[in-house]
């Protein structure tokens, strides 16, 4: 085979050992989805990592492999994968390590085209399954760099089969070392690759990489979408667990280690932010049996609290609809957060994406889903009653059938009983205060003797240990202070109980969103207050108003909580995809066309009102009195316009040729470039003979001229060296005096 | 004595082996007329595959469409924008395969080239040229479909009705059809580079005789990811004589063989050195065969036509009756011991002219005139199989009235031909054994 022009090309081999790093990292990638994918893979994930690096650094390990490891994989595979189902009863999981074995086992052996296709097909399916049960914004970036790397894999392949043609891999030996394997040196392809590289090919490709995420994004948005009945979930294939301590029953220190975790647990957006609270409580659960310093909901109030499991995307609160148009809070609640969904107050409806089994406490204010979730929960509330009371007109009718005696119960010895009296008295003085009275007192005595601290130290003794705590003066935290709030409360003859969830957070000024981080995860106490028919919002945490500054309505406090760090952008990032990715549903296809349209219809009015106006203008100009200085200013515009045009038509050709035919071989041309010097020199000395003109066209000819027209170069630059000596002592003569 | 070593015999180009079409390129790339652009075409274009182009998923594309079919039926069910994300990604894979693939074909032009003599059952080399007219983009992993098989003559066929044909072993014929075309894959191994050619060669073995069709019969690519097989139909073709292949035989020692006295030179052309006569340049000839002073004198070029050496010549005339040579494997032979007399005589300078049937004798004095002997030999067929039946006279060798035309049947030493039993063929010189196969 002959060529014309030859540029460097990768050899087989380098080709081959380009496939197997590439089949590696893909590998490699897929493998890693184990970290944020929550599946019991961690030793396995480290095996296939380790194995696979050593294969792609030392590609003739596979060729160690005894033979009768290729013999017993598949069935021992096999086994594996059947004792694993057997063994934990949840199949996706089961399915995942089944994967990674494969992986593992085609990264220890020499492939062939249909196991380079396997390794792809194995990847996709991981990383698919994380994506859909974290639907995390790793898994966008993760796809992409999978997309790109399994794209130039299947390159590699193609072109392999194509060098190899009928001499193809079938049949060979895996317990040798091919030639390729044993030749590889990864910085020497590295050099290879540079040197074969084009860079107007790695522009192009690069442009077409591009090209595809725009038209996958074009596709998606215009996929139709429509829901079907029977949905299939793959969490369903999983056994559930809950990551947090968010749970019916919350120990000493349980919401401290959700503190520990500063990832977002929480993303609210807001149609109108002017509706934000100064200080929001995200109310989760209501623990309301104390026993031994352990707060949970009692199976009471579970009963008589909760409605019945319902399966819906609508829910319907307590919150009655209001005139105007209702404010829309939108929540992507993280996974592994809870299963109980933070919410501000009562509300009026609120939405889910996707059908949901939960139960509603109307009264208590919570929405419980009945499985965890293990992917993100978006769901849209309208019609928040913002108050930092909970109306509950039901409770004296209940607590009067005792059937709430439960919020006003002390299990706590008499000893701790008679602690309780001595503390009572000291916060109220002997009075008889009424609920906000007493919880405000109560908070003041226990910020006056308890400081506030994340790692507290419960003082040694017997009996009950908040009680022990709330009688020392040692530090604690939300969870000491809300409980002892509730102790103090019941035995003062409140009803009491403790509210989890978050507190505060901070607007993200990228993506005009609220993040709530496990770090915001609070404690606090309601009281229920008779004459208000309600319950009271007692937090013993909460800084006082006047600290807070009352007037600081809204836009103020978000401006003073507003996070403009790197991490902030990274969430809105996160907000971005929840917003317009996974929130994507059938309403945001139509919203997302509208938008379009608008924008478009916009875009032409702009344009067309714009051109307009500079018509106008132009004619305005023209028709006024002519002076010498706008005549002069007139030639000047239009004589830079003929100047540009004549430029853009001089070199634009010249310019689009060296781009698209490569500037470098024009501009190595020895010839071209030694007819570019003597043309300068001859344009540099006029008035030379009449045989210069004659040179000046062979030298033009070689310097632009196709090079199937040149005439003997030498003797062309002969006669031009000729003439250009002529025409300087021509020049000498004349300027002679 | 040994079989005719014609491998040592360089034959330039054959009159009648210049394939059809050789200078014209096709292609994707080849400048051909082209077709006015407008909107429908171009629409109709990206959604429908051209005339000539055929797309077949590989193994690959099934997974790959399965895969996608499995994703987008878990998309609709589970509501999944994770899952319609993977799949709107699959489906921009795919529309980029079919772009980089068209991209790949782009510029890309093709052509045959055939270097003949071809014989029957020696290697032929067909080449095909490639040329990528794109400016910066390199062609990877097309491969070329080629297909030789011998043009049938059909003048002898009739066609068959369901009726008339119903005794005929259809699966034998094609079986036969199938055996007597030669197939073969090429493959374009390393990189097409921009504005860069490369030559691929197909050596196969032409199985018989006759004017042989070399067709490039498609052009197909995996190119890039593998998940569809594009290939393009071409009707490029190339016609060329195939001479028939060369035979072993063995001489006889034959007393009859009439030698002119001595001294006595016979009026032919060889490569003697003494003048014979002098003729017009004709294109083939050696430059230092003109005779200079001659041309200046005439104003007209002029080669110098020198007597042989030896004076002992033959003439060769194929009797080709079909009552004769009933047996078509023996009339093969014949055809291919004929061909191997008449390179061996020639080379050895002792071919004087030659005819087939009844057609006057031509005298070979120039390798032109024994290829032209060859191309006809490599398409003769029985006489009197679908054409004019000759009335051969045996034994007296056809007269040919020109002048130029040696007096043949004065000198005689007439070659003929006839079977040798149920297999072989015998060459009589004036009705004297001279050789047999």
């Amino acid at each position: 085979m002959s060529m014309e022009k030859k540029r460097p090309q990768l050899s087989l081999d380098e080709l081959h050992q380009l496939k197997w790093l590439l089949g590696g990292a893909l590998t490699l990638l897929a493998v890693s989805t184990v970290f944020y994918m929550d599946i019991e893979a961690w030793a396995l994930m480290a095996l296939t990592i380790v194995t696979t690096l050593a294969c792609m650094l030392w590609p003739t390990l596979p060729a160690r492999v005894p033979p009768l490891v290729h013999v017993l994989a598949f069935p021992l595979i096999v086994a594996f994968f059947v004792g694993d189902l057997w063994l934990t009863a949840s199949p996706l999981p089961a399915m995942v390590r089944l994967d990674m074995l494969l992986l593992l086992y085609r990264g220890v052996s020499y492939r062939q085209r249909r196991d380079d296709l396997q390794v792809i097909v194995l990847g996709l399916f991981l990383i698919v399954v994380a994506g859909v049960l974290t639907v995390s914004l790793v898994f966008a970036a993760q796809l992409l760099v999978y997309t790109g790397c399994a794209l130039a894999f299947l390159l590699a392949v193609t072109l392999v089969s194509s060098a190899e043609g009928a001499a193809s891999e079938s049949g060979k030996v895996k317990n040798v070392a091919p030639a390729w394997a044993v030749h590889a040196d990864g910085g020497r392809l590295a050099r290879r690759l540079r040197e074969v590289a084009d860079w107007r090919l790695v522009v192009l490709g690069s442009a077409l990489f591009a090209g595809v995420v725009v038209v996958s994004a074009l596709l998606f948005l215009a996929i139709p979408r429509f829901q079907l009945e029977n949905s299939l979930f793959l969490d369903r294939f999983m056994a559930k667990k809950s990551k947090t301590g968010f749970n019916d029953s919350i120990k000493f220190g349980d919401v401290t280690d959700i503190q520990q975790d500063t990832s977002v647990a929480l993303s609210v957006d807001v149609t109108d932010r002017t509706q934000f609270p100064v200080s929001p409580y995200w109310r989760m659960l209501v623990l309301d049996q104390y026993d031994n310093g352990t707060f949970r909901l009692s199976p009471v109030l579970r009963r008589s609290a909760f409605g019945t499991e319902r399966t819906d995307t609508v829910v319907h609160g307590e919150a009655r609809p209001r005139l105007g148009a209702a404010v829309t809070w939108t929540f992507y609640l993280e996974s592994g957060v809870s299963r109980y969904l933070p919410l501000l107050g009562s509300f009026e409806v609120l939405r889910f994406r996707e059908p949901q089994n939960f139960r509603l406490g109307a009264l208590v204010n919570v929405l419980a889903l009945r499985d965890e979730p293990l992917t993100m929960s978006a769901y849209r509330v309208e019609g928040f009653e913002l108050s930092a009371s909970l109306p509950d007109p039901t409770f004296p009718a209940a607590a009067r059938r005792r059937e709430h005696n439960i919020h006003t119960g002390l299990s706590v010895s008499a000893e701790d009983h008679a602690k309780l009296d001595r503390l009572t008295n000291e916060i109220t003085a002997g009075a008889q205060p009424g609920a906000a009275e007493f919880a405000q007192r109560a908070i003041a005595w226990l910020r006056q003797n308890h400081s506030y601290s994340m790692s507290p130290t419960l003082p040694p003794g017997a009996g009950d240990p908040l009680v022990r705590w709330a009688a020392s003066r040692e530090a604690g935290h939300c969870e000491f202070f809300a409980g002892a709030l509730v102790l103090l409360a019941r035995n003062a003859g409140f009803a009491a109980r403790v509210v989890t969830g978050f507190r505060g957070g901070t607007w993200n000024g990228y993506s005009n969103s609220f993040t709530i981080r496990n770090s915001d995860a609070h404690a606090w106490t309601e009281i229920y207050d008779p004459t208000a028919g309600g319950w009271l919002r007692a937090d013993a945490l909460e800084l006082p108003a006047a600290a807070q500054g009352a007037d600081a309505k809204t836009e103020a406090a978000l401006a003073a909580r507003s996070d403009r760090s790197w991490s902030a952008r990274l969430d809105s990032l996160r907000v971005f995809w929840y917003r317009r990715i996974v929130s994507f549903d059938q309403r945001s296809q139509l919203e997302t066309l509208k938008e379009v349209k608008a924008a478009a219809q916009s875009s032409s009015r702009r344009l067309r009102d714009l051109l307009t106006a500079s018509v106008d203008s132009l004619k305005a100009w023209l028709v006024e009195p002519w002076s010498l200085r706008r005549g002069a200013k007139f030639i000047l515009i239009v004589g830079a316009l003929l100047a540009a045009g004549w430029a853009v038509r001089r070199h634009s050709r010249d310019l689009w040729q060296m781009l698209v035919r490569g500037g470098a071989a024009r501009r190595d041309d020895p010839v071209r470039a030694d007819a570019s010097r003597w043309l300068e020199r001859l344009r540099a000395t006029s008035g030379g003979p009449e045989t210069a003109g004659e040179v000046v066209g062979e030298l033009q000819r070689l310097r632009f001229g196709a090079r199937a027209t040149w005439r003997e170069p030498e003797q062309v630059f002969h006669r031009a060296r000729l003439a250009w000596r002529a025409a300087r002592s021509n020049r000498r003569r004349v300027s002679r005096p | 004595m040994a079989g005719a070593d014609t491998s040592a015999f360089r034959v330039e180009r054959s009159a009648v082996g210049v394939p059809r079409g050789s200078a014209d390129w096709s292609g994707p790339g080849s400048r051909g007329p082209r077709r006015r652009f407008t909107w429908n075409y171009f629409v109709w274009s990206l959604v429908w595959p051209q005339r000539s182009h055929r797309i077949v998923p590989t193994p690959a594309g099934l997974v790959l469409i399965g895969l996608a079919m499995g994703i987008g039926t878990a998309a609709y069910n589970s509501s999944s924008n994770i899952l319609f994300i993977t799949l709107s990604l699959l489906l921009a894979c795919l529309i980029l395969s079919g772009v980089l693939s068209w991209l790949n074909l782009r510029g890309v032009s093709w052509r045959l080239q055939l270097a003949p003599p071809f014989r029957a059952g020696q290697e032929a080399v067909v080449a095909l040229e490639l040329r990528n007219a794109k400016n910066f983009l390199p062609t990877y992993g097309l491969w070329f479909e080629l297909a030789a098989r011998i043009v049938a003559d059909t003048r002898d066929h009739r066609p068959e009705s369901t009726w008339t044909g119903r005794n005929l072993d259809v699966r034998k014929m094609l079986a036969q059809a199938d055996a007597a075309e030669s197939r073969g894959q090429l493959a374009l191994r390393s990189r097409l580079d921009p504005r860069g050619e490369a030559r691929l060669d197909w050596v196969f073995k032409p199985a018989q005789r006759g004017a042989l069709r070399v067709e490039l019969a498609s052009v197909g690519s995996l190119f890039p990811f593998g998940f569809l097989k594009k290939g393009i139909s071409t009707d490029l073709r190339a016609e060329v004589v195939v001479w028939p292949a060369p035979v072993e035989y063995r001489r006889h020692a034959f007393a009859a063989l009439r030698r002119p006295a001595g001294g006595e030179r016979v009026t032919r052309a060889g490569n003697g050195g003494d003048l014979l006569a002098l003729r017009r340049y004709e294109t083939g000839d050696s430059h230092r065969l003109i005779h200079w002073k001659a041309s200046a004198r005439t104003q007209t070029l002029l080669v110098r036509q020198d007597s042989a050496e030896s004076a002992e010549g033959f003439s060769l005339w194929l009797q080709t009756d079909a009552a004769v040579w009933s047996r078509p494997e023996q009339f093969e032979l014949l055809v291919s011991f004929c061909a191997t007399l008449a390179e061996d005589l020639f080379r050895a300078g002792r071919l004087l002219g030659v005819a087939i049937d009844d057609e006057p004798p031509s005298p070979v004095r120039r390798v032109p005139d024994l290829e032209a002997f060859l191309d006809r030999l490599a398409v003769v067929r029985p006489a009197g199989v679908g054409g004019a039946v000759p009335s051969p006279r045996e034994g007296s060798f056809p007269m040919r009235g020109e002048g130029t035309a040696p007096s043949l049947n004065a000198k005689q030493n007439v070659m003929t031909f006839a079977p040798e039993g149920a297999r072989g063929v015998q060459a009589y010189v004036d009705g004297k054994k001279a050789a047999a196969t």
